[in-house]
This record gives structure tokens, sequence and C-alpha cells, in this order.
């Protein structure tokens, strides 16, 4: 126990210093700070040189180019502008990181939420298409996870008709489309496809992107679409009553 | 009879020389060993506080730090801090996680006293009056001096343990529970001994008293 104790200690005075106060807050190193003063409190953070997360150092993102940062910051901001600090602290939402080709196990996605640590890192060199709708998607993944008892997924399968299955998980298909269906068929884009999780983030993101006379002509249209539509209103009413879609 | 040789000029100048180098080396010497020597000390006494009753003096290796508490910013927080401070609590408790002109840390009162310090366990240690809530609602700038109370990685576990910054940082608003501002001497505080290869520290500094002006 004492030889333990020493080689603890060893390590611990051997260790070299990483005194940097964004990595004590969020454990995510390399990063600086790009805005912080803004009116719904988010603190924005960009990484200045490439880092690894995870475990497994599996999750994987490089450095922000100065050109790409501010035109991708200035969509990023608009987008989350429209959320209430107290919605984001209703989510628990604080830090944005702002960084390059971020991917998980090799392969690329758009951000990585993480509610515990406050934080959403988000690609800034994701498909252009579909960047803003897509930063939302990212927003209700903070949500759910948030707040995992108010989105049943059994409940929400039933939306669906009884032959409809969605795969295992979101990577283990190859419906990965971003397009929004002209034709909805009680889904919005392939993706929502995948599985429920990532159906409800389609929706929510939706509803965020489209304008209401959007939305309302999908909901005269599509009947599937119309119940998730009031699922997820109901599910945000209920984490925040002022919240306005 | 002897007879008496005198010193020629430059064995006069290398005796003069010789001289004034012990000088200087025994006057160095002193002025490193003494690490306080340039920093000044504040008499609480001779200062006049808008509020002294939300006065508290820690008194620190190098002499005396005021700390303004701010208890309509955290109620409960101040109030738990008064409580410790009151009872003396915080005396001879190490700064056990100092990190150079950036923080002080120090409220260990379990593990982190003089005569009890554990290195293995320094930091984890517990004040017996259980966690109170965060209090991260009110605005606050946490600029060079702030002090707030640590806590583990989630809100609402603060107790005893409380840190000074010795930087601006603004990224605590809303981390950290914040329960005053050093007033005068947060310079005394860049003199706690801290480690370059660690935030932890090995036979580190101790507060020698920490009390309320009234």
């Amino acid at each position: 126990m004492n030889l333990f104790r020493a080689i603890l200690l060893l390590i611990i005075f051997i260790t070299p210093l990483r005194a940097n106060t964004i990595y004590n807050l969020i454990k995510i190193p390399n990063l600086k700070i790009y805005e912080i003063n803004t009116k719904n409190k988010l603190k924005y953070l960009y990484a200045i040189s490439s880092f690894r997360l995870g475990v497994q150092k599996n999750i994987v993102c490089l450095s922000s180019n100065k050109k790409d940062l501010e035109k991708k910051y200035k969509t990023i901001y608009k987008s989350l502008s429209r959320y209430s600090y107290d919605y984001l602290k209703k989510i628990n939402l604080k830090y944005i990181v702002l960084c390059e080709n971020l991917s998980i196990s090799g392969i690329n996605t758009a951000g990585i939420p993480d509610n515990i640590m406050k934080t959403l890192i988000l690609d800034i060199k994701f498909n252009e298409d579909y960047f803003e709708r897509v930063i939302h998607h990212e927003v209700f993944h903070i949500v759910n996870d948030q707040h995992k008892k108010l989105f049943n997924e059994s409940e929400w399968i039933k939306f669906n008709s009884s032959e409809f299955k969605y795969a295992k998980c979101s990577i283990c298909t190859e419906k990965l489309g971003l397009e929004t269906y002209k034709k909805t068929n009680g889904f919005f884009t392939e993706y929502s496809k995948s599985t429920a999780s990532e159906d409800m983030a389609e929706v929510y993101s939706h509803i965020i992107f489209l304008n209401t006379k959007e939305i309302n002509q999908i909901r005269k249209l599509d009947s599937i679409l119309d119940n998730k539509i009031s699922y997820i209103e109901n599910k945000i009413k209920k984490i925040d009553t002022s919240f306005n879609f | 009879m002897i007879k008496k040789i005198k010193a020629s000029t430059s064995e006069k100048i290398i005796l003069i020389f010789l001289v004034t180098l012990f000088i200087l080396t025994l006057g160095t010497y002193f002025v490193i060993k003494n690490e306080c020597l340039f920093v000044k000390n504040f008499d609480p006494k001779n200062i006049n506080f808008k509020n002294p009753k939300n006065i508290a003096i820690l008194n620190v290796p190098c002499g005396n730090v005021v700390i303004e508490l701010y208890p309509k910013v955290s109620p409960n927080g101040v109030k738990r801090f008064i409580t410790l401070i009151q009872s003396n609590a915080y005396d001879d408790v190490a700064f056990h996680r100092v990190i150079k002109n950036r923080l002080v840390q120090a409220g260990d009162l379990e593990f982190g006293k003089k005569d009890f310090l554990d290195y293995g366990k320094i930091g984890t240690g517990k004040s017996g009056l259980g966690t109170i809530k965060s209090e991260i609602e009110n605005e606050f700038n946490y600029v060079k001096g702030s002090v707030g109370l640590a806590r583990t990685f989630k809100n609402d576990t603060e107790d005893s343990q409380f840190f000074i910054i010795l930087q601006d940082e603004p990224l605590f608003e809303g981390e950290y529970t914040p329960v005053g501002k050093v007033i005068y001497g947060v310079e005394l505080l860049n003199k706690i001994k801290y480690q370059r290869h660690s935030e932890y520290i090995l036979r580190p500094d101790f507060i020698s008293t920490f009390r309320m002006l009234n």
C-alpha cells in the first residue's frame, strides 16, 4: 500500500503541469477563447492545434483555420443565438468548441455533444449545405442526453408504420443522407431512418430551421411527421415553457 | 624588532574588494532567503473599511491578505466561509494546490492540516459540515484576487476548500461560487510555494491564521 502511494505521488509530482483553465473545465486540450461575451452566455472556444479525446483517443479534431473560423462563427453564432440563456442552462450547454475535420473512430461527424461537460464540439468544415440545420440537430442530442426520461423511444417508434424498423445504431447503416425529402413519408431525411434518437434530432432541427409556413405545410401533408413534430414541441415545452419554435 | 610593513595600494584595493564581496554575498544570501522582503505587509488596523463586517484577514507566510466578502452575491457560500473562519478551522491548513501566477488553493480541513498532512489524499478532504449548493447565478467578474469556493467535478459539492486567482479568469463566472475578493495584499500570494511540474505541492506553505476583522 505504501509502495503504491509512493508511486502515485511520484507520478503526480513528475507529471508535466497542464495548468490550462479551459482544460480544467471541459477536459479538452489545445483550446483558446474565441468569444465569451455573448447574450446567452455561450462560450465559444477554438482549437489552436489538433486534439484527441476519449478513453481510446478515438475522437480527433484538427486546428481551426482563421479564415474558415471567422466565416463559420457568424453562422454558428446566429443559429445558437435563438436559444435563451435559461434554455441553455436547462439543457446544460455552455461551451461551443470549433475545430475542423471532426471524427470518431475515423468516421467524420458534424458534432459531438457532451451534456456532462456542457460542451458541443462542432466541425466547421462540415458540409455547407446542411451545416446550419445540423447545429440544431446536435443541440437536440444535448437536450435528449440531459432529459433522457422525457424522450421515450418506444413511444416514438409507434408513430412510424408497423413495418418500419430503425437500424441498431446511427453508424451501422448506409442511411446517412441529410437532404430534406420532397416527399417525406414520415421522415424528414434519409438519416432520420437510422435510429429513433437521430430521427428525433432531425425533426427538432427541421422545426427550428424551417419557417412556420413550411412546417405547417408538412404537417398538413404528412400525418406521421405531424405527430412527431407535436411530440417534440410538447417535450421541449416541458423543459422550457417559454421556448419559441 | 619586527619591522612594520606598509600595505601597498594594490593590496589595499584587493582587501577592500574582498570585504565588499563578503558583505554583498552575505547581503544577497539574506535577501534571497527572505522571499517576503520586497512585498508590502498590510496592517488592517491602519485601513478604514466601508463594510468592516465583511472583511476577513488571511495571514500567510509573508503577511496579511485582506479579503472583502460578498454575502449579497453568494449568501450561503459566504455564510459557510465565515462559519469556518470564525471557528479557526483554516489555521495551519496547507496551500495544497498552487499554480504559479494563476491560483492558490487551500482549505482541506481533513487532509491538509499541518500535523495531519496526507499527501495521498490532500484535496479530497471534507469539513464535516456537508456540502452546499453552488451559487453561480449572480454576475461576478473573476478578476485577479477573486476568491471562490472549490468544488469537485459536479456542482453543489462546495464545502471548505477555496481558491484565490492571481490572474483574470473570465471562464470561472458561472462555474464557481464566488465569495469575495482580495482588496489588499494579493501580491503576497505570489510568494506561496509552488512546484514547476505539479499543481500539488510537496512541503507546502500553510495558512497561519484566518480571522474575521470584527
